[in-house]
């Protein structure tokens, strides 16, 4: 049985943790303490670098190769911490600012101190009202106690750390989307490049981060990089010849969520097998699993026979899924997965910021032939292909074969592929909004053909079972380019021989 | 100078061109709509879609480049030279492809989503014929429609004093609030609700009622900027179809700026007048005043056929008699009691034949301008408005007093010498022009008023003849507008009933006195000003063309 490994969450639970004085005494501040007296700015650059960090807000991008991007001659920078925690099936961020709040301000503030920043946003989901509560209490204390504000700790850093609450918009957690936004602009993604690290925040240098991305800091300053990389794969990286490595490091909060008997956040190391999760989180509720979404809503489903995949970086990227947000939802056979995916696809019509046109338009067209196949019509022809040939009855005719045709099937795919394109990784809108719409767009109907298809043959939504609604290994796409990774260990051992 | 490959093409272009700039300098259209080149580049329709190439990443120096692994927007690429080592291919500064069957795919792919909400109501929408949504679908998008679901049908919105916004046919280019952030700096438009149920509006309570209409005086822009039908224009709402009507290239006579501008006419009259790019004077816009001031042109009012007073009454008579009239009166007097006045709303050709007539055939050197009074003066972050309600001010001054001796007498002064005149001919041409009691006063002491006008006012009110003039759209001719810039307008209609061309009313006069002005066309006057005038040297009928020149 695979065990939690609590790194971030170690403390979650201490009464009291999220004053000052009671994370005080859980080695609170003393990581921040040690990067200031031991390293240099720089020194702590390389060390995130190192540690093989990845992001944890959805993109999985190395967080020391952004840090490196940042152009330091360009006063200010800014952090913008990103807190808008809303991709569906996503609650870990929230746990960290209602309870620990303190973890995330050292985080920041080693942030700084290394990328030489002075002023900090934090953007916190609107609804979020206890997290920005609490987190704004911290920061009062913090401030009183000489962390935060001019000649921090007797340093003579000045940082400074704002909140900010969104108004309830998903796309204000994509980065550039929340930079509009905090601008007190409408929130609407800007076109890249440049990329933030170059112009973010009124136009300046902006580290952009996930709460929970820059909450493992302390831990990498504290505990060295040499620990912090026993945690988690490093693979060969499978697509290129010699390998290089691809750290898979650290500990993730997976957010369970769905048909397990004990949804929760749990923070486990990374690499663990989606079937090793669904046990952690207290197994499965119900008879057997139908389908895992295994990192927040966007992602593409994995079936039941992609149970097998690792829960890391790169481990789903091979397997055309992503890692996003951590958000896993467990489907179990009553599920049908036509309705989940209306579920989805009204969720991101509604939130679409509408600024580009394959999106704004697409998105809801995508959601509407869902509906339409839901409420039972969806359309199907039969036609007969033409073909010339000599018929049964020994003359020249028409001797094509008669198809069935799916014509919403294909409208759906094809609509969904036009917003950005799942094959090709390509997409003609300007963030990648898009693409979060058409990856579970496209997988769902891919991978449970069947079940669409027999809620259009049969005017209404049919429940298929397990075996029955999916398509199998041998025809689906995405199985069938699946790419298992290796360990890097075990790649150089071969080399080497 | 950036080296590119376009297609098939190797072509040069400045440094800093955007694509959808190259490829239309050398006859390529690649469509857009949010993409304006007066506007900022949001890049929101996606319809520019490129493809840029790039060697393969990691590869080795000289590897043959390769189209990118996504497609780019045309509007924001722009090209510039690069170093040797950056090279394309070793020569190219950038490879792009703008008709690539990955491109071709994409136009049509956007455009069937910029379709599915909309109405296509083209049959009774303004746009029809000039619109970019239906040219673009007929030559790059698909023939029909596979969307079966339903429409939104978001509502149609009074916006301004001119401006209708039919939402429906809004494609969400945002230029219209583009142009009020950075151009107008007002700021009127914004967009409400969120994703497909985006809407154009101006600020409103809760209850709709507007807190700010868009009615600054540049908001006519928005119409022409839209690139569909949905902001359309209250002036010119169903009165014709854009393809009915000619076209003459002209320049706004609403005041010094200049502003060039289209004119748009039937033989019925003026149907609405829109700005010309002038990267000089006006860029793409004009304000309001200028657009929507026409309409005198077209007016019932207008004089058509001369006037004389008899026994206080204006009655209406024949040319032949009006002249008759004018001409004994004028041999009458002294060359010293004669006043003979120009106008500022008049061209520079109007100009130097009345000053030629005043000159050498009246032998007067007393000279004063008319013109429109002074209005405001309105500044706008990229655009001015001048104070100076005339269009030739400058010119008509520089031309009246051109001849040896001549001196041009402007306000008070000029009515003092009015006052004491016998004779006064006064060319106006001013639309709606009141009079200040001075001005009343000394014209009132006049014992002979000739008043040469478009339009019945109070100044032909005092009048013993009345002359019936021409507008600015009804003759050829220049205009120097207030930073020297000389340019052409050019008739479009024919003057309502008797009206004649000014010049040659004078040239006329001139003539029954016998005096030797005897020109054919204006580009003739034109060529003599640049002879006779200081300053004018260059500003040949030739030489003026379509975009003017600026004096030296
Ligand atoms: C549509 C969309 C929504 C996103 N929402 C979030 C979010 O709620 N929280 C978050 O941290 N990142 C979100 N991201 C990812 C951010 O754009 C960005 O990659 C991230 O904040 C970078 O931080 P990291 O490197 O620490 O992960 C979203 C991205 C997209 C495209
Ligand atoms: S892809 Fe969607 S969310 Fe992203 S900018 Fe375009 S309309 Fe907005
Ligand atoms: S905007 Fe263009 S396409 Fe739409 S109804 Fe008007 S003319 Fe037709
Ligand atoms: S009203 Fe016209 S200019 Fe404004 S956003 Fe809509 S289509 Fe564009």
């Amino acid at each position: 049985m695979v065990q939690e490994k609590r790194i971030l969450y170690e403390h979650l639970d201490v009464p009291n943790i999220n004053t000052f004085d009671v994370y005080r005494q859980h080695e609170g501040y003393t990581r921040f303490e040690k990067a200031i007296a031991e390293y240099q700015p720089d020194d702590i650059t390389k060390m995130v670098m190192d540690s093989g960090l990845k992001g944890r807000g959805g993109a999985g991008f190395s967080t020391g190769l952004k840090w490196s991007f940042v152009p330091k001659d360009i006063e200010p920078r800014y952090l913008c911490c990103n807190a808008d925690e809303s991709e569906p099936g996503t609650f870990s961020n929230r746990y960290v600012l209602e309870k620990n709040p303190h973890l995330l301000i050292e985080g920041i503030l080693i942030c700084c101190y290394a990328m030489g920043i002075e002023t900090t946003y934090v953007y916190i989901r609107g609804e979020f009202t206890l997290g920005k509560k609490m987190l704004d209490a911290a920061l009062k204390e913090a401030y009183e106690r000489g962390y935060l504000g001019e000649n921090v700790h007797g340093t003579g850093l000045n940082i400074n750390i704002y909140t900010h609450p969104g108004a309830g918009a998903y796309i204000c957690g994509e980065e550039t989307g929340l930079i509009e936004s905090l601008e007190g602009k409408r929130g609407q993604p800007r076109n890249k490049p440049p990329f933030p690290a170059v112009e973010g925040v009124f136009m300046k240098p902006t580290v952009v981060q996930n709460v929970e991305t820059l909450c493992n800091l302390p831990f990498i300053v504290g505990n060295g990089v040499e620990w912090y990389t026993q945690m988690g794969p490093t693979y060969g990286d499978g697509r290129f010849d010699p390998p290089k490595p691809d750290p898979n490091t650290g500990t993730k909060l997976y957010c369970i969520s769905g048909d397990v008997n004990e949804p929760g956040v749990y923070e486990l190391e990374l690499g663990l097998t989606c079937t090793e999760l669904i046990e952690v989180a207290g197994g499965l509720r119900g008879e057997e699993v139908k389908a895992v979404i295994p990192g927040g809503s966007s992602a593409p489903i994995l079936t039941h026979y992609e149970l097998d995949t690792r829960l890391d970086f790169t481990s789903l990227t091979l397997a055309k899924s992503m890692l996003g947000s951590g958000g896993i939802i467990v489907m179990n056979e009553t599920r049908n997965i036509v309705d989940c995916l209306l579920n989805i696809m009204k969720f991101y019509a509604h939130e679409s910021c509408g600024q580009c046109t394959p999106c704004r338009w697409g998105t809801p067209w995508v959601r509407d032939i869902v509906q339409r196949i839901a409420d039972g019509d969806g359309r199907q022809t039969t036609i007969t292909r033409p073909k010339f040939g000599v018929t049964e009855s020994g003359r020249w005719g028409n001797t094509g074969e008669t198809e069935e045709i799916y014509e919403d099937l294909d409208l759906l795919e094809s609509v969904a592929n036009n917003i950005a394109n799942v094959d090709t990784m390509t997409w003609n809108t300007i963030c990648v909004f898009g693409i979060a719409v058409s990856w579970p767009a496209v997988s769902y109907m891919r991978k449970f053909r069947p079940e669409f298809e027999a809620a259009i043959r049969e005017s209404k939504l049919v429940t298929l079972p397990v075996a029955e609604a999916t398509v199998p290994p041998e025809e689906n796409y995405a199985y069938q380019q699946r790419f298992i990774p290796k360990e890097f260990s075990e790649l150089q051992e071969t080399t080497e021989d | 100078m950036a080296f590119i490959k376009l297609n098939d093409l190797e072509i040069e272009v400045e440094d800093g061109t955007n694509i959808v700039e190259a490829a239309k300098q050398h006859g390529i259209e690649v469509p857009h709509y949010c993409y304006h080149p007066g506007l900022s580049r949001p890049a929101n329709c996606r319809m520019c879609l490129i493809e840029t190439y790039a060697p393969p990443p990691g590869a080795p120096p000289g590897t043959p480049a390769v189209p990118g692994r996504q497609l780019a927007t045309g509007c924001t690429t722009s090209v510039r030279s690069a170093p040797p080592e950056r090279k394309l291919d070793e020569k190219y500064d950038a490879i792009v492809q703008t008709d690539s069957p990955r491109v071709i795919k994409a136009r049509e792919d956007i455009l069937e989503f910029l379709l599915v909400h909309h109405p296509l109501d083209c049959p009774v929408c303004d746009q029809a014929g000039e619109c970019d949504l239906q040219d673009f679908s007929y030559r790059h998008g698909h023939d029909k429609s596979r969307y079966i679901e339903v429409k939104n049908v978001p509502p149609k919105k009074d916006l301004g004093p001119d401006v209708l916004l039919y939402s429906t046919r809004c494609i969400v280019c945002t230029r219209c609030i583009r142009f009020c952030d950075e151009v107008s700096g007002s700021g009127e438009l914004g967009l409400i609700n969120r994703g497909s149920h985006d809407e154009i509006d101006i600020p409103r309570s809760h209850e709709g009622t507007p807190i700010q209409l868009l009615d600054n005086k540049l908001a006519g822009n928005v119409v022409d900027i839209c690139p569909v039908g949905a902001l359309i224009s209250k002036d010119f709402l169903f009165k014709s179809r854009p393809w009915f009507m000619e076209k003459a290239n002209s320049i706004c006579s609403g005041c010094s700026v200049g502003c060039n501008v289209t004119v748009e006419y039937k033989t019925d009259g003026l149907y609405r007048i829109k700005p010309r790019f002038h990267a000089d004077i006006n860029q793409h816009w004009m304000c309001d005043d200028g657009r929507l001031g026409y309409h005198y042109v077209n007016s019932d009012d207008r004089l058509q056929l001369p006037l004389k007073k008899i026994g206080g009454e204006q009655t209406t008579t024949q040319w032949s008699d009006a002249l008759t009239l004018i001409t004994e009166k004028l041999s009458e007097v002294e060359a010293d009691d004669i006043v003979v006045i120009g106008s500022a709303q008049g061209t520079n050709e109007d100009n130097y034949v009345l000053q030629q007539f005043a000159h050498d055939v009246l032998k007067t050197t007393q000279l004063g301008l008319f013109g429109q009074q002074p209005g405001e003066e309105h500044k706008f972050p990229q655009f001015t408005i001048e104070a100076d309600k005339n269009p030739n001010t400058a010119g008509a001054r520089t031309i009246l007093g051109s001849a040896n001796g001549n001196v041009v007498l402007e306000g008070d002064t000029l009515w003092e010498k009015v006052a004491g005149a016998k004779v006064v001919y006064l060319v106006s041409g001013v639309p709606d022009r009141a009079l200040e009691d001075t001005e009343r006063e000394a014209l009132e002491k006049v014992e002979f008023l000739i008043v040469q006008d478009v339009l019945p006012s109070e100044v032909t009110e005092l009048a013993d003849v009345v002359l019936p003039g021409t507008t600015f759209a009804e003759k050829d001719g220049t205009f120097t507008n207030s930073t020297g810039w000389v340019q052409r307008i050019r008739k479009a209609i024919d003057p309502p009933g008797e009206a004649q061309v000014d010049w040659e009313i004078t040239q006329q006069l001139a003539k029954q006195l016998d005096g030797e002005i005897d020109y054919h066309f204006a580009g003739e006057i034109a060529n003599a000003i640049a002879e006779n005038v200081e300053g004018y040297g260059d500003a040949t009928h030739q030489n003026i063309g379509n975009t003017g020149i600026k004096l030296a």
